[in-house]
């Protein structure tokens, strides 16, 4: 009974903690992947106020600084800001991202959500005056592939342009509010009609994972120190992400909490069961001399001994059940709108890090010793006359 | 040289609201190497003077003193140490560890004495010799009758040399002849290793091999009769 009782509580925290661990790290992934790269490079401002006055000339020493970074990866350029797309239909405010389209691939995962069917395509050109919108916007302007719709927005001369571009493509990212909201097209063709020449807003930033991000960050302020830019990464651009994932850690140490106050009285009760049904055995050893703190220490012994045990089928059950969700996935389709609020897509693949298990290891070990402790001072002030009575 | 001594011991039990008195105001001593026995019918109080002699439990009133130690002022873990070193015990239900071999048994007041385990096994396995039980060491109580059992029990009462050996109607699950046997064996072990015996009992082949025969009756010594020639002493009360 605290053998299973120990190895499906740690087994439902582990399980639990790799499930949070594969919603968060797929949560920040698909932000990474969707829009923010893990670093980018701004004109000093632009992160709070997106706006064309923003825009930076992407000077060859900027270049040079981003490409002879050993933990950079991939980059690109785009330009981006605030603009109105109307249908003939409906009209809303959206965020125009000109991108180079080759280079995007690299960097960002939205040619993989582009959808590839209905005459749906990716952009081909930095020249392309076409335009990439998602599925959820086309239902909502009621435009398919081929429709035409207008882009306006103020130039860098606060004059009013507007410009007719063909839906060339639909995408579907996992992250709802993105889709609400952002559109792509050609970065020369939205650079031209914003006359803004060759320049940017932001150079995107891929480096080889995510340890590696700050060192980059880091290197390439160094570098364009005294440069009016902004060198930001991912954590500085999305706080309310970080604050969703803390608040995500915070929810999963209430569940532990309350999965082992559980186990911690689901021990507890047993120890006694256990003692109760050697209740006359204890009384014969403290009869002929066993001293009370050896009893006590003797039920603490057995609860550590069944605690480890408990502890390695418990382990050895999640590091099972995780590796293969975490190849298969959980299919959590039915709460899709859900899942895609939060940014984690619909299929989560549950992972641990080593930390995980020594952290587990831990709570269960000092959850059994506490648990311990009541039957053990119980069994230890058992009175030896009565006891030896009780058969 | 008396090794227990009792002064004024009295003991009241509280059942659903009844006072019972157990003992009433017992004065007794007994010397080292004594081999007594307290007879006296059911209720007498036989069996909770021998727990208050063994601190295993504690007398309403009076004094109880046992190799010049006095057991009310005693710590349970004190109790524990004294109950470890000075007195063995044998129970009329033997009371061995059932998950233990009569070797374990034994070996497991060694244990608690922090003796080390080659002289454990060798003064163990010695004793459970010296009882009979030489070729039953790894069998557990269980596999064992009644008299193989009351053996260990002894075994494991004398193994740590104590002072004092009590012993509550230690015949009164065995036939005759082996209860016989078993007395035979301690009353060697008394002379030989000069262990003091006190028993409780209704057995008749027990009263008739104690030396000393205390009566009880109704919580009180009502007759303490001298059967050899250690003490020619008869009192009656």
């Amino acid at each position: 009974m605290v053998i299973t009782a120990i190895a499906l509580g740690i087994f439902s925290m582990l399980l639990a903690m790799g499930i949070m661990n594969g919603m968060n790290n797929q949560m920040v992934e698909n932000t990474i992947k969707t829009s923010l790269g893990h670093v980018a490079i701004h004109y000093d401002g632009f992160h709070n106020d997106m706006k064309l006055k923003y825009s930076f000339r992407p000077k060859p020493g900027i270049m040079k600084a981003v490409k002879d970074n050993q933990y950079v990866k991939h980059f690109t350029k785009r330009v981006k800001f605030e603009a109105m797309i109307r249908s003939s239909e409906a009209s809303q405010g959206v965020m125009i991202m000109g991108i180079e389209p080759e280079n995007e691939k690299k960097v960002s995962s939205i040619y993989q959500y582009t959808l590839k069917k209905e005459g749906s395509s990716f952009l081909e050109s930095p020249d392309s005056d076409e335009i990439l919108i998602s599925a959820t916007m086309a239902d909502k302007l009621d435009l398919l592939v081929g429709d035409r719709l207008v882009v306006m927005f103020q130039d860098m001369n606060k004059e009013l342009v507007g410009n007719a571009f063909t839906v060339k493509g639909l995408f579907e990212t996992p992250i709802s509010s993105f889709d609400k909201y952002v559109v792509y097209t050609g970065i020369n063709t939205l650079q031209k009609m914003a006359g803004i020449g060759n320049k940017i807003s932001e150079i995107s930033i891929i480096t080889g994972n995510k340890e590696e991000v700050d060192k980059a960050a880091g290197q390439m302020r160094n570098e364009l120190s005294g440069k009016k830019l902004e060198i930001l990464t991912w954590k500085d651009m999305a706080p309310s992400l970080v604050r969703s994932v803390a608040l995500f850690d915070t929810m999963m140490y209430v569940f532990f909490a309350i999965i082992f106050i559980t186990v911690i009285f689901s021990i507890a009760n047993t120890l006694i069961m256990a003692i109760m049904e050697r209740f006359h055995e204890i009384g014969v050893m403290k009869s002929i001399g066993t001293r009370p703190s050896w009893i006590g220490g003797m039920v603490m012994f057995e609860a550590v001994n069944l605690g480890l045990v408990g502890l390695a089928a418990g382990i050895v059950m999640a590091i099972l059940v995780i590796s293969l969700l975490g190849a298969t996935g959980i299919d959590l389709g039915f709460y899709a709108e859900s899942m895609r609020m939060w940014g984690t897509g619909t299929v989560i693949y549950p992972s641990l890090k080593t930390m995980d298990f020594v952290v587990s290891a831990l709570i269960v070990f000092a959850n059994t010793i506490i648990a311990a402790i009541y039957p053990a001072v119980k069994a230890a002030r058992i009175k030896p006359l009565d006891a030896l009575h009780y058969v | 040289m008396a090794i227990i001594q009792t002064s004024q011991l009295y003991k009241d039990y509280a059942t659903n609201g009844v006072t019972v008195k157990a003992l009433r105001g017992i004065d007794l001593t007994i010397d080292r190497g004594e081999f007594s026995a307290l007879a006296g019918p059911s209720g007498s109080g036989k069996t909770t003077l021998l727990n208050i002699i063994g601190g295993l439990d504690h007398p309403t009133n009076g004094q109880v003193t046992v190799n010049d130690i006095l057991l009310n002022d005693q710590s349970a873990k004190e109790l524990a140490r004294i109950r470890l070193n000075r007195i063995g015990f044998i129970f009329q239900a033997y009371n061995l560890i059932p998950v233990l071999t009569a070797l374990e048994n034994v070996e497991y007041i060694l244990l608690l004495q922090g003796v080390e385990k080659e002289e454990r096994y060798s003064r163990s396995s010695e004793i459970l010799k010296e009882v009979g039980l030489g070729n039953e060491l790894n069998r557990r109580p269980q596999e064992l009758s009644g008299g193989q059992q009351q053996r260990v029990a002894v075994a494991r009462a004398i193994v740590s040399q104590p002072d004092i050996v009590l012993a509550d109607e230690p015949t009164a699950n065995l036939d005759q002849e082996t209860g016989a046997m078993l007395l035979d064996m301690m009353h060697d072990l008394n002379r030989e290793k000069g262990i003091t015996f006190l028993f409780s009992t209704h057995d008749q082949m027990v009263m008739e091999r104690a030396e000393r025969l205390l009566h009880l009756v109704d919580g009180q010594v009502s007759d303490d009769e001298w059967k050899t020639k250690k003490k020619t002493q008869k009192k009656t009360k």
